[in-house]
């Protein structure tokens, strides 16, 4: 791809290859199976299972995950997070029920009611974030050590608020800043032991290899508006629009003649658009993924990642391979469902119970369905980002290990409730 | 494994590695099977933990290690075995660990079965339960606030409906020629408000949609499309389907709806979490549940219409006329079933009700010309 690039790979490919310091041991099989009778539960219990669900995943992944000879491990426990889901239920339900008195408001506070839900909700889901990464911390076990985090969570979600801003209105050419600023506040903050963390990414480092892509995606857009700009005549077009009289596209058409080919030109480029950003996008997350992890710190602890494009793209090329088979067996198990909803609501006689069940089948396909894909990318592109994460990682000053002392203490698990609530959630 | 279990009872000690939660400090431990507790000492032979056995917890880890600490313990003294045959002995011994997996699957049943009792009990509320208190609920809540909320929901429902952009006003009757119309409409809606003694004053108006339906919102609000007027023969047909509006607003339908859609999305929306993007499973459950009793709300909306007909004077069987012209589609967005069985057995309960005496027509013929003609602009 680049020099930076080549660099790195030459060496794994000419020397013997050394032994990995972190290894993943986790079966393929055995977490396919874990997910899957998840999924199944999920769809039994309308998603309560979610907590336990959530916890088998975690422990799997974590105590399979061994650094320098030990295992890391997950202590949180379901009943924790169904507790913090309750607290933040009894949180949010008085914020929901002031959000719905604002919008019955009929003067400009209830014009601006959206906006003002929007906002609080955004700020809480950054919040939630910063307490959810607090309780995973500090239920990661190393070497009978926790890791903990410390930092306001209110700091951190005004921080990223004001960030978001600044990246929507940089057309996005302010996340590379923003991710490093970011994990620069999260990483002072955390530690493992008394081993103080820090993050020595470099925005613009991301910035520089991610431009290309920026370009990528946003040129075409940018010369479809481009084109869109120097071709319509806006005062004619104006002009048309506050006439009155029937045929409008007519009119448009007359005021503008170029404007046909201006639209083909924009949707094609629309087209290139999304395909680009779709072919870049585990590239993207490729590059993200080195990057953040190169730059974490702990104490003398260096990390550096020599993860591999291609193997990132392998594992959406498995997504994309399990997917197309599940759409086939879902296509196929999808015709006798189909024939029955026929059968239930078509005819004369179709009764009340008769369309209740026909409902009742459509949503469950949906459910399978919509279960099937999520299951599907845990168990190939999620299990494999972890895995190529993990293993793609050289540490050196390791024996800054070997004296590391306790501290910090578990959190409560309000911030995983509210982000689950707020529909933020992560791992 | 008869062997297996002679060299479990032979065995007395190992060797593991030990982690006292206060360093990080990998300590090669000697572990010794005592008689009531595991006793661990250093490599200098100090003894550094002595785990009672019944206080043994097994941790996950991978297939070869096993990962212990001692239950209930706030430092987190961790001790790993590599070696299976003492973890065969310390899993024989210690009463919490199982490493067949046979402890954690009884405990998971037992979760499983909560959660799926946890669930069953939930449906039940949705299905039961909430539509019962939105129907307790809506008679309490107090008419300013009921009108507070239509005027918020009228605000959506324009948003959604007034589609005509060419300038024309949303509501009929607004324009000179128009006026005419408004006022039969205004005799019309009186006779029938003065028969239905509302807490809310009524308000109704033909606004300008195409189809042949009509709303009643929350806060005594009624819009009738011109498309129903136009379908209309007679001035009591519009009379009847106003008349079932009105028993909407009378039942507080709109707001009882209001408090049912808050409550689903509650019970749901949160419950279902971010596994499947729970929004579209929310709305699908709240049509399935609401096509079951909206059923029973048209019907009582039906035969307080005919009553209400009945008293104001009217021909109430024209109700059922509209209804067989325009399917049983009363409300926007409802399946036209012109020969369904539910439109035949409502137009029969209709007719049954209706009373079976000749009425004049609830307008004079100029009212009713008039009325014809309100949308014209």
């Amino acid at each position: 791809m680049n020099r930076l690039e080549a660099a790195t790979m030459a060496p794994a490919g000419a020397a013997l290859p050394e032994p990995k310091v972190i290894r993943f041991l986790g079966a393929r099989r055995a977490y396919w199976r874990l997910l899957v009778r998840g999924a199944v539960l999920l769809m039994t219990t309308l998603g309560i299972y979610r907590f336990w669900l959530m916890t088998d995943v975690r422990r799997f992944l974590w105590s399979n995950t061994e650094i320098a000879g030990d295992n890391l491990e997950y202590t949180g426990t379901p009943l924790e997070l169904l507790l913090g889901f309750l607290i933040a239920i009894a949180i949010l339900i008085p914020i929901y029920a002031g959000l719905f008195l604002v919008a019955l408001d009929l003067g400009t506070l209830g014009q601006l009611s959206g906006l003002i839900g929007f906002a609080a909700l955004f700020l809480l889901g950054q919040y939630a974030i910063y307490r959810a990464r607090r309780y995973r911390l500090t239920r990661t076990i190393f070497r009978g050590l926790r890791f903990h985090q410390a930092g306001s969570a209110w700091g951190y979600a005004f921080r990223a608020i004001a960030w978001w801003i600044i990246t929507v209105l940089s057309g996005g050419l302010a996340y590379p800043f923003q991710l490093a600023s970011l994990e620069r506040f999260k990483m002072r903050h955390t530690f493992y032991g008394d081993l103080a963390g820090h993050f020595a990414g470099s925005g613009l480092r991301l910035f520089l290899r991610g431009l290309p892509m920026w370009f990528l995606v946003v040129a075409p857009l940018a010369l479809a508006v481009g084109a869109f700009i120097d071709v319509v005549d806006w005062n004619a077009l104006g002009e048309a629009l506050s006439q009155g009289g029937d045929d409008i596209l007519a009119r448009i058409e007359g005021s503008n003649p170029a404007l046909a080919g201006v639209l083909v030109f924009a949707m094609l480029m629309a087209g290139v658009t999304g395909s680009a950003a779709a072919l870049l996008y585990p590239a993207f997350q490729a590059v993200v993924l080195r990057w953040w992890t190169s730059g974490l710190r702990f104490g003398t602890i260096e990390m550096r990642s020599r993860l591999r494009m291609r193997d990132v793209y392998g594992a959406y090329m498995r997504f994309l391979w399990y997917g197309v088979l599940f759409a086939i067996a879902a296509g196929i198990a999808a015709i006798p469902a189909l024939l029955m909803v026929g059968a239930l609501t078509g005819g004369e006689e179709a009764s009340q119970t008769g369309e209740i069940a026909a409902t009742g089948v459509l949503l469950v396909g949906y459910v399978v369905i919509a279960l099937g894909f999520s299951t599907i990318y845990r168990a190939t592109v999620l299990l494999s980002l972890w895995q190529l994460g993990m293993e793609s990682l050289q540490l050196s000053g390791l024996t800054a290990l070997d004296t590391v002392r306790a501290g910090g203490r578990p959190s409560s698990a309000l911030g995983e409730g509210l982000a689950d609530a707020l529909n933020v959630g992560g791992y | 494994m008869p062997g297996g279990r002679d060299g479990l009872n032979a065995m007395t000690s190992g060797t593991g590695i030990f982690f006292d939660g206060l360093t990080s400090a990998r300590h090669e431990a000697v572990v010794a099977l005592g008689a009531s507790a595991l006793q661990i000492a250093g490599g200098d032979g100090r003894l550094l933990a002595e785990w009672p056995y019944d206080a043994i917890e097994a941790l996950a880890a991978p297939g070869q290690v096993l990962r212990l600490r001692r239950r209930g313990n706030p430092t987190l003294e961790r001790l790993d075995i590599r070696d299976s045959r003492l973890a065969a002995a310390i899993d024989a011994r210690a009463v919490r660990v199982d490493r067949s997996g046979g402890l954690q699957h009884r405990q998971r049943l037992g979760v499983i079965g909560w959660t799926l009792a946890a669930t069953a009990s939930l449906l039940l509320v949705a299905w039961f339960g909430v539509p019962a208190i939105a129907d307790r609920l809506a008679p309490l809540v107090p008419g300013g606030i009921e009108r507070k909320l239509g005027d918020a929901i009228d605000l959506q429902v324009r948003g959604l409906l007034d589609r005509d952009k060419k300038g024309a006003a949303f509501e009929c009757g607004r324009a000179a020629t128009e006026q005419p119309g408004r006022a039969a409409l205004d005799r019309l809606v009186q006779r029938l408000e003065a028969a239905a003694e509302l807490r809310l004053p009524l308000r109704v108006s033909i606004v300008r949609r195409p189809e042949a339906n009509a709303i009643a919102l929350p806060g005594a609000q009624i819009y009738v499309f011109r498309g129903l007027v136009e379908k209309a023969d007679t001035a009591d047909e519009v009379a009847g389907v106003i008349a079932h509006e009105i028993g909407h607003i009378a039942h507080r339908d709109g707001t009882k709806s209001v408090i049912e859609a808050g409550g689903l999305s509650l019970l749901f929306g949160m419950l279902l979490g971010d596994f499947v993007g729970g929004g579209a499973v929310v709305v699908a459950a709240r049509t399935a549940l609401k096509s079951s009793y909206s059923r029973e709300v048209e019907r009582a909306a039906d035969a307080y219409g005919v009553n209400l007909m009945n008293r104001a004077g009217g021909d109430a069987r024209a109700l059922g006329t509209m209804l067989t012209k325009i399917g049983g589609a009363t409300e926007p967005g409802m399946t036209v079933l012109a020969d369904h069985p539910d439109t035949r057995a409502r137009v029969t309960a209709i007719d049954a009700m209706a009373a079976q005496r000749p009425a004049p027509p609830l307008l004079d013929a100029r009212g009713w010309t008039a009325l014809k003609r309100i949308c014209a602009g």
